[in-house]
């Protein structure tokens, strides 16, 4: 119609992915282009639904447990233990403390193997390689530290309804103890490659703005909140497990730029490594699974509403019981699903150029937002 | 204490429930019971008091669906649980253009409840393919159904 009328087609559409390297998995953006600039960007998803929330209401309480970590796989000890706080909840049950600071210590341990993949797949994105063999070589020493605890390298399930399985022996704590050493000789590395990197500085400084109303309109939460500014973490503003017994800081930005986001996750790392330290030396004695935890996971008549701070942000969970072994119904408020749903406006007139820069930094998971 | 101020936000409105909730057992410091078409109303109050909204999603109560909207805010711990009843075959009004988030949580219960939201600017399905003629999380779903 439009070649019939003799007028030339200003716009076109471009198609990325759902197969392709910078979106992390299968993401479809659809994008209505002018020339380089973005008119408008629709993210297409669901390529990676499970269906988890409809296998909740299928299956009983403790059957549910390998799901979470199939949900976000790069922090699936924070999805872990948010679903036992929530069913500890329901039942009443109380965790001993040496089984929360073991929680809290693992917890730790995998957000900074999720941070540490973001750090080195996001310069991927980028166009450097060299910071993401550095930081996977430390990481590997996590996961080995994990795997040997918990069994897996990526899709933990450690955490059990009352407490943990396994009780950490003083090797683990040794390696923990190696390993915050061996990160920290690390900093200096990690800056001198990419925080002082004049290209980095210039694809990162300005672009890719969120604004404090934009996070409260769209419900973005973790460290893209926290990159804008505001001081929101789970572990502080609504403090549970072992959390309240450490010192930490809730690193912020102050522009809310790509660079900000990227300060803030390394300084958090940072901060993740003072916890880990200090549970480690203050690791209290005692049992690591609460006394009367019933055989049949069978909860009272009510709902729940737990969220904890995973690497990404709030992950909430909305459970109904009914009264029976099966979840009558199960939400998970995934933090990427909010975070993703801001990104329409944050490519709108922008340069197709910073768009891969704007995805990654906002540190999607994919299975996170499908569910 | 924001908690004060939005019982007195809401207060108004005239809602069939406003009370404080029992933190410890529920996660919720207060809790809302309204009628749909409120919403609204309820949702002007809470972005004017500076809360986000948290999650949004539907139960299948057979007879009867139960929405629960949760907002909470960054500058103090208050959660707010809103639950509305709606009947089957009735439709909800937006608020995705009060909360822009909410544009995809309502698309996600079209999608999985088939639950019609009135003037939203983009209601299709979300997570399952566009000729999905299913809604896979109301309870007379089988785990196995649905077109392969």
């Amino acid at each position: 119609m439009i070649e019939l009328l003799g007028i030339e087609e200003k716009t076109y559409t471009l198609n990325l992915g759902p197969q392709h390297p910078s979106t992390h998995g299968v993401l479809r953006v659809l994008l209505e282009m002018d020339g380089e600039f973005i008119i408008k960007a629709e993210p297409v998803i669901g390529y990676g639904h499970r269906g988890h929330e409809h296998m909740a209401e299928n299956r009983n309480y403790t059957q549910f447990l390998p799901n979470l970590a199939r949900v976000d796989y790069l922090h699936a000890l924070a999805y872990n233990q948010c679903y036992c706080m929530a069913v500890e909840k329901l039942l009443d049950l109380k965790v001993p403390e040496r089984a929360e600071y073991i929680r809290v210590i693992t917890c730790e341990l995998n957000r900074l193997t999720s941070h540490l993949l973001w750090f080195g797949a996001y310069l991927m994105d980028l166009g450097a390689f060299t910071p993401f063999l550095y930081c996977f070589d430390d990481r590997e020493h996590l996961l080995d530290l994990l795997d040997g605890l918990t069994g897996s390298r990526l899709t933990y399930c450690f955490f059990r309804f009352g407490g943990v399985p396994v009780d950490i022996d003083a090797d683990f704590v040794a390696g923990c103890r190696a390993f915050v050493s061996r990160l920290r000789s690390r900093w200096d590395d990690y800056h001198n490659l990419v925080t002082k990197n004049v290209i980095f500085i210039h694809r990162t400084r300005d672009v890719g703005i969120i604004t404090r109303d934009q996070c409260i309109k769209y419900g973005i939460t973790g460290p893209n909140l926290r990159g804008s500014g505001i001081p929101y973490d789970i572990r502080k503003s609504e403090p549970y497990s072992a959390y309240p017994e450490f010192d930490f800081e809730i690193p912020i930005g102050s522009n809310g730029d790509i660079y900000d986001r990227y300060i803030v996750r390394l300084a958090e790392m940072e901060q993740s490594l003072r916890i880990i330290e200090q549970a480690c030396n203050k690791l209290p004695d005692g049992p690591i699974m609460a006394e009367k935890v019933p055989k049949r996971i069978k909860p009272p008549v009510g709902e729940v509403y737990q969220a904890v701070e995973t690497a990404r942000g709030e992950f909430g969970m909305y459970i109904v019981s009914q009264g029976d072994v099966k979840p009558y119904r199960i939400k998970l408020r995934t933090p990427s699903f909010a975070n993703m749903s801001i990104f329409p406006e944050m490519a709108q007139d922008n340069l197709v150029a910073d768009l891969v820069a704007n995805l990654g930094s906002i540190d999607v998971v994919i299975p996170e937002i499908d569910r | 204490m924001l908690k004060d101020n939005l019982i007195k936000a809401l207060a108004p409105l005239n809602l069939e429930k406003v009370a404080e909730g029992d933190y410890a057992k529920t996660g919720y410091h207060l809790e809302v019971a309204a009628l749909p078409a409120q919403l609204p109303d309820v949702a002007q109050a809470m972005l004017a008091a500076g809360c986000f909204l948290e999650s949004f999603t539907a139960v299948d109560l057979n007879e009867a669906f139960d929405l629960v909207y949760h907002f909470a805010s960054f500058d103090e711990l208050c959660r707010t649980a809103v639950h509305l009843p709606l009947g089957k075959k009735k439709g909800m009004p937006t608020i995705s253009h009060i909360y822009p988030g909410a544009d995809w949580y309502e698309r996600e219960v079209f999608d999985l409840f088939g639950i019609h939201f009135f003037n939203h600017p983009n209601l299709k399905r979300l997570l399952l393919p566009e000729d999905a003629d299913f809604h896979p999380l109301l309870k007379d779903f089988g785990a196995s159904q649905g077109n392969d």
